[in-house]
């Protein structure tokens, strides 16, 4: 059944897609640093918000949750984030373990008693825009200062975990794995700058839905494009009909749309799980005869791309060793 | 004819008397969880604690009167308006399943927020609007195709399961071609809740709920004549055909008023009737023990929806589908030992 | 099939007649199941030319085009065939067996049982070969047939609440488990609501085989059915065995209920309309009855399907959301026309 709180969620939504289109929320000019352990201007997707210039104790919720982390932010709660946990390391996961959860996987699970009784001085909240109608951001702000900063579209986990660790006052070691991660990602651009840009990629994504019987194609700076992007490699043509968010870089055609799609591919990657297993909505694609009968199938050019999810610089980096490995073909061909 | 049992009686005193005490009964339950609601929390807070919070001092007053405060009451109004909104239908249909989850007018409130959201811009007012007109006209073409040939109870519900067919197709629909499902995926489920509820989101419907409440009160004893048959209605002289169109409204504004503000909240309407109708073993359902009924019911899954997977809030309609489930079971298996 | 014989017998004379009309009207149902098929075939994301969808069926040259047809749209036609065929002849079986014009898989719950159980089956481990899926499909929608006449039996709009009673009661426990453990759970949405997208290479020749026995058996039925819908008394003095008829048409109606949902997903309102539909046409004759439903509710299916890929410029609606479109209005026809003194 479909609730009255899907309806707010969707006015929610229609409003969001109104102020990404007047450009708002988009990330920019970072607030200007205060005096020592004074205040600051933010400028987040809720508007200007003044915060702690070093904020001691910090809750984070959604897609704020593994950067904050990872950054090694001062956190007294955060909400449960399931998808994040298969990509997390043995320390990230230690410390989401250790956390107290003020809050669910949706946003309307979000307990704000729990929340106060953490005695947050800041609350980062990483949940699309549209999901913040879900939330009592005035409750919230009447704890602490209330930071939104949410997913957009798929390539923008950059700037948006950036922000979130700038808010949190941790940016200095977000930056250094950032640092990090463009290293690696320019020595492997580097390595394969001989094959990947005479080629036309294409990719398929997780998430189409086998009972549709459709599949997810992804253009660039998808969620299974952006990093192998980073490395020089080109995914042609573009979003039939654009929509807003990732639905501006991917889209779910019908399976009998395989062979007009991917006819001019070169090579053609697609995701894996985290284990390296095929899911569903992948297999469907790939056991069709209308896959096998592509001309880069034919020609043995497909490669699968695990950690597709990745939302962090360090996630990002697991990512890069994943493509490095498949693409390692390419070289001897 | 129908799956009501009618034990009317020359016992008016001693019901009337069982009434009373149920209903000081009821109420002394409501008060107890609503309590307990306000004491329960991330942080426990004694009754002295909650008192001192409500006369505006203490450490936890914003807590306790502006978060817990309003959830509570929310909780128990609601409950009160599903419970009497449901007593109002299965009166009407003389059959238990006659409850308004169950013949669609969930749905039909539902359609008239997608038509406020797709077509028009969507603010609060439209969906409010839009909900209990969408609910009241789903009413009236369930009404229109049931009405000829005499009105019979299980006929008329098993026509509010057709237009509900129809309608909830209708609304899957809508949703898929307004390429709304970013949204709903973001969800995952659609249940109602009363997380986050404040003040500010409970004046209006408490005041609609508050007019509604009192017309039923008002007419009240004429729905007991409706309850024990046309023909015994129509000889005390009863209006039946405009005490039902008015019973209708009221009923639907009930279950819209409260659908608009948490999200659909199911078989609160369904079960608090039945339960109470046989707490007080009255003929016909009567509203006030259905009403009462329902608080209490929606007040403790509410806190049972907060306690199960503390600190995270389940939605509070999760835990009364479960709870309207095993009722259901429930009346399955009574109506199979029934000869 | 003596019994059969002799009922037979007692009406031989008016039949010769009527059956020369009833093989013409099968006739002309079969031809437009053809070209509906034809035609659904042709209908889809990407265009293909009539012209094309003829070739790759009787002339496969392994083009793109025409492995879309053979790969995609023909497996789905086929499917749409013998789902609906299966729904409908259920839906026959079920009215004549209850003699409740209102029955259907669908309403009664057989469907939503059968879904129930293949969700809990796979999520245990039970139900992956197409084997155990079938039989798990089976073993639900049995178990909810038996609970629902049991409860409802008393009178045909009683059997529809309890049957819309328990389809609650199951969506309310599938909401719970998908909760408490949505990991596993959460794949197998796939049975919560009826489509035809995306089945194209489940293994589909057990069900579909399944089907085709069980109306074989449906057809094989018809005369002692005819009997017993004439009312048990006249069944007795035909020396038609009641039980063991209405036992046959149980395990009949939840094998075709229980394949249809294994393939499928729950679909209401097919076995509904259908029989209401071609009643006319079979004049009184239960195997008829049945034979123009198998064909009529394949063309159903297949039409409904069709609107399913074309209602929405951007994707699919389910399918069962097409015939429950349909499908409502003629429930409360039904209701209209038979349930005055049904209740």
């Amino acid at each position: 059944m479909f609730t009255g709180r899907t309806v707010r969620r969707c006015a929610a939504l229609l409003l969001a897609l109104a102020l990404t289109a007047t450009g708002c929320g988009s990330s920019g000019d970072d607030g200007t640093a205060a005096a020592e352990g004074g205040t600051r201007v933010f400028k987040a997707d809720n508007g200007s918000i003044t915060i702690p210039a070093k904020p001691q104790r910090v809750v984070a919720t959604g897609y704020a949750v593994p950067p904050l982390i990872e950054a090694g932010a001062p956190l007294v709660g955060i909400s449960t984030w399931k998808r994040g946990v298969p990509m997390m390391d043995a320390q990230t996961k230690a410390t989401y373990d250790r956390l107290p959860k003020v809050a669910g996987e949706q946003a309307a699970e979000t307990n704000y008693e729990a929340i106060a009784k953490a005695k947050p001085d800041l609350i980062v909240i990483g949940v699309p825009a549209p999901v913040l109608g879900d939330i009592d951001v005035n409750r919230l702000k009447s704890i602490a200062p209330v930071v939104a900063i949410g997913p957009t579209v798929p390539r923008a986990w950059r700037e948006l975990s950036r922000r979130q660790a700038d808010a949190a006052g941790v940016l200095q070691k977000y930056d250094a794995t950032k640092t990090q991660y463009e290293a690696k990602a320019a020595q492997l651009a580097a390595k394969y700058k001989d094959v990947l840009p005479k080629l036309k990629f294409a990719h398929v994504g997780a998430y189409g839905e086998v009972s549709k019987g459709n599949f997810q194609r992804e253009f660039d700076g998808s969620w299974g494009t952006n990093v192998a992007n980073d490395i020089g490699a080109k995914y042609y043509g573009q979003v039939k009909q654009k929509g807003t968010g990732s639905r501006s870089v991917s889209e779910y055609p019908s399976i009998e749309e395989l062979p007009s799609a991917f006819a001019e591919a070169d090579a053609i990657t697609y995701s894996v799980n985290t284990d390296g297993s095929v899911p569903e909505s992948v297999k469907y694609v790939l056991d069709s005869d209308l896959w096998k009968n592509l001309p880069a199938v034919k020609a043995g050019r497909t490669y699968p791309i695990r950690y597709t999810e990745a939302a962090t610089y360090r996630q990002a980096m697991m990512t890069l060793d994943a493509i490095d490995k498949s693409f390692a073909p390419l070289l001897k061909q | 004819m129908s799956v009501l049992v009618l034990r009317a009686g020359g016992r008016a005193v001693h019901l009337e008397r069982r009434t009373l005490v149920l209903s000081a009964a009821l109420v002394a339950a409501m008060l107890g969880l609503g309590l307990l609601g306000l004491c329960y929390g991330a942080e426990w807070a004694t009754p002295g604690e909650v008192a001192a919070a409500l006369a505006g001092t203490g450490d936890a007053e914003v807590v306790i009167r502006d978060w817990r405060l309003p959830r509570v009451l929310a909780a128990l109004v609601f409950g009160a308006a599903l419970g009497t909104s449901g007593a109002i239908f299965q009166n009407l249909t003389r059959n238990p399943m006659g409850s308004p989850d169950v013949i669609g007018l969930d749905a039909g409130a539902y359609t008239g927020a997608l038509v406020a959201l797709t077509v028009l811009s969507g603010t609060s007012t439209q969906l409010a609007v839009c909900s209990v007109v969408g609910g009241l006209l789903v009413a009236a073409v369930i009404y229109l195709l049931s009405m000829d040939g005499g009105l019979s109870g299980l006929r008329l519900v098993v026509v509010g399961i057709a237009v509900n067919a129809v309608v909830t197709a209708l609304n899957s629909w809508i949703v898929l071609r307004a390429d709304l499902e970013v949204a709903i995926a973001a969800v995952g489920w659609s249940a109602g809740s009363l997380n986050g509820v404040d003040w500010a989101d409970l004046t209006i419907p408490l005041w609609a709920i508050a007019v509604l409440l009192a017309l039923m009160a008002a007419g009240s004893h004429a729905m007991h004549q409706a309850a024990l048959g046309d023909a015994v209605a129509t000889a005390t002289g009863v209006g039946l055909r405009r005490l039902r169109l008015l019973m209708v409204v009221a009923g639907v504004g009930l279950t819209a008023t409260v659908t608009a503000v948490a999200g659909p909240i199911a078989f609160i309407a369904l079960a608090a009737p039945q339960i109470g109708r046989r707490l007080a073993r009255a003929p016909g359902v009567p509203l006030l023990p259905a009403a009462l009924t329902g608080a209490v019911l929606l007040q403790a899954a509410d806190l049972a929806a907060q306690a199960l997977l503390a600190p995270v809030s389940l939605p509070v309609g999760v835990v009364t589908t479960a709870i309207g489930g095993c009722y259901l079971l429930w009346l399955l298996t009574q109506e199979v030992r029934r000869p | 099939m003596t019994a059969a014989g002799r009922e037979a017998g007692v009406r031989r004379p008016e039949r010769t007649g009527a059956a020369a009309g009833q093989a013409a009207v099968l006739a002309a149902g079969v031809a437009l199941l053809a070209a509906v098929a034809v035609v659904s075939i042709g209908v889809g994301a990407h265009r293909v030319a009539p012209g094309e969808v003829v070739r790759a069926l009787v002339a496969y040259d392994g083009s793109a085009d025409q492995m879309i047809v053979r790969d995609v749209r023909a497996p789905r036609a086929l499917l749409a065939v013998g789902v609906g065929a299966a729904l409908a002849v259920a839906g026959v079986l079920v009215q004549t067996l209850s003699r409740n014009p209102l029955a259907e898989p669908g309403i009664l719950g057989v469907t939503a049982g059968a879904g129930f159980a293949v969700t809990v089956g796979s999520a245990l481990g039970a139900a992956a070969a197409p084997a155990g899926q079938l039989a798990v499909a089976t073993a639900g929608a049995v178990l909810a047939a038996v609970l629902v006449y049991a409860v409802g039996r008393s009178s045909p709009l009683r059997l529809v609440l309890t049957g819309v009673a328990l389809s609650a009661v199951l969506s309310g426990v599938s909401l719970g488990m998908r909760l408490m453990l949505p990991d596993v759970f959460d794949q197998y949405r796939f049975w919560s609501v009826g489509s035809l997208a995306g089945r194209e290479r489940a293994p589909l020749a057990l069900p579909l085989a399944a089907i085709g026995i069980a109306v074989v058996g449906a057809l094989l039925l018809g005369r002692a059915l005819n009997a017993v819908a004439l009312g048990d008394n006249v069944a007795h003095a035909l020396g038609v065995s009641v039980t063991r008829v209405r036992s046959t048409a149980l395990v009949l109606i939840t094998v075709l209920a229980g394949a249809a949902t294994a393939v499928a997903g729950p679909i209401m309102f097919v076995g509904l309309i259908v029989p209401h539909a071609v009643r006319p046409l079979a004049r009184g004759s239960v195997p008829w009855l049945t034979v123009h439903a198998a064909v009529f509710g394949a063309v159903l299916l297949l039409l409904a399907d069709m609107g399913s890929r074309v209602l929405l410029p951007t994707g699919e609606v389910p399918v069962a959301i097409v015939t429950a479109f349909i499908g409502g209005p003629v429930l409360i026809w039904a209701v209209r026309r038979y349930g005055a003194g049904a209740s």
